[in-house]
């Protein structure tokens, strides 16, 4: 088996989506480790480690997920110009970003009223939310690198 | 699916699993230092980080074993410039990694042991946490490994 040889126009594209990628990975994996951390202890030790996760989803998460985003975008059009037809893996990366942008914004919705009022009940679904996400990054990068069906 | 889809999707997973470990301890370190934390804090912070080691850990693998054997697998030598750059640069990132993890491990206990003494912000942690040299060694260990992520890319002279 011969590996598939890439035009060199399409390695910067790839790396910053990657990098997107991995730095989407470690951000989401971050907010979620906080946010269960953020359920239990004392309510001031809980807020401080909510506030430092809706601050990571900001500084971090956001960036990254634009990043890859960004970076997938240019290489799709680089791959496939125009009208061309883009193939179901690929598709399966535009599935996961597109609805997980909202899902996303819901967490840092959410993690910025949990990082205010102790009790807030909401609180539990940020660490959730950001687990379902990783889930679904899973999904997008086995699609992504074994590209089934092509 | 074939052989060679399948062990791309493993090295990948191992390339994510040791990137976004990285990530994790570089974020809840960086956050660790950013401010004059208590040591209690502190010590929450470490606690974290050991969710992010054993990631590290079975990425380190599956990047080596997957990539050493998908080198075969794909036709590639394993004297190429780009693979053996990848090699020797996985094994820096990998020894400077390993010298990293005892420091933080015992910035950890410090501060686990400061936060049951009384929980009073301490020179010797803050030391500690900012050392240059340790940071040195912690963030260019990631930095190594992310440019081994390039060399995957770009593949210099294949």
């Amino acid at each position: 088996m011969v590996a598939i040889v890439r035009p060199d126009a399409w390695n910067l594209p790839l790396f910053l989506h990657v990098l997107g990628a991995t730095l989407t990975f470690g951000a989401t994996a971050t907010v979620a480790l906080l946010g269960f951390a953020g359920l239990r202890g004392d309510p001031e030790r809980a807020v401080w480690l909510r506030g430092l996760a809706f601050r990571i989803g900001g500084y971090v998460l956001v960036p990254a997920f634009i990043l890859m985003r960004g970076g997938a975008q240019w290489i799709a059009d680089k791959e496939y110009p125009g009208s061309a037809k883009t193939p179901g893996w690929l598709d399966v990366g535009f599935i996961v970003t597109e609805p997980g942008a909202l899902l996303v914004i819901v967490m840092l919705i959410l993690a910025w009223f949990a990082a205010r009022r102790p009790s807030f009940r909401g609180a539990v679904a940020v660490p959730w939310l950001a687990s379902i996400y990783l889930v679904a990054l899973g999904i997008a990068w086995f699609a992504m690198s074994a590209k089934p069906g092509s | 699916m074939n052989l060679y889809q399948w062990l791309l999707f493993l090295h990948v997973t191992g390339a994510f699993f040791l990137l976004g470990g990285i990530v994790i301890a570089g974020i809840l370190n960086l956050s660790a230092i950013a401010k004059d934390r208590r040591p209690s804090q502190v010590a929450s912070l470490y606690g974290l980080i050991r969710f992010a080691v054993p990631l590290i850990g079975a990425g380190l693998l599956l990047t080596l074993v997957i990539g050493l054997w998908l080198v075969h697998e794909a036709d590639y030598g394993y004297g190429d410039g780009w693979v053996v750059a990848a090699i020797v640069l996985w094994l820096l990132a990998s020894a400077l990694g390993n010298i990293d993890g005892k420091y933080q491990r015992q910035t950890g206990e410090l501060a686990r042991r400061l936060a049951a003494e009384g929980d009073t912000p301490s020179p010797e942690l803050r030391a500690r946490l900012r050392d240059p040299r340790a940071l040195a060694i912690s963030y260019g260990s990631g930095l190594i490994a992310f440019a081994v992520l390039g060399i995957m890319i770009w593949k210099p002279g294949a």
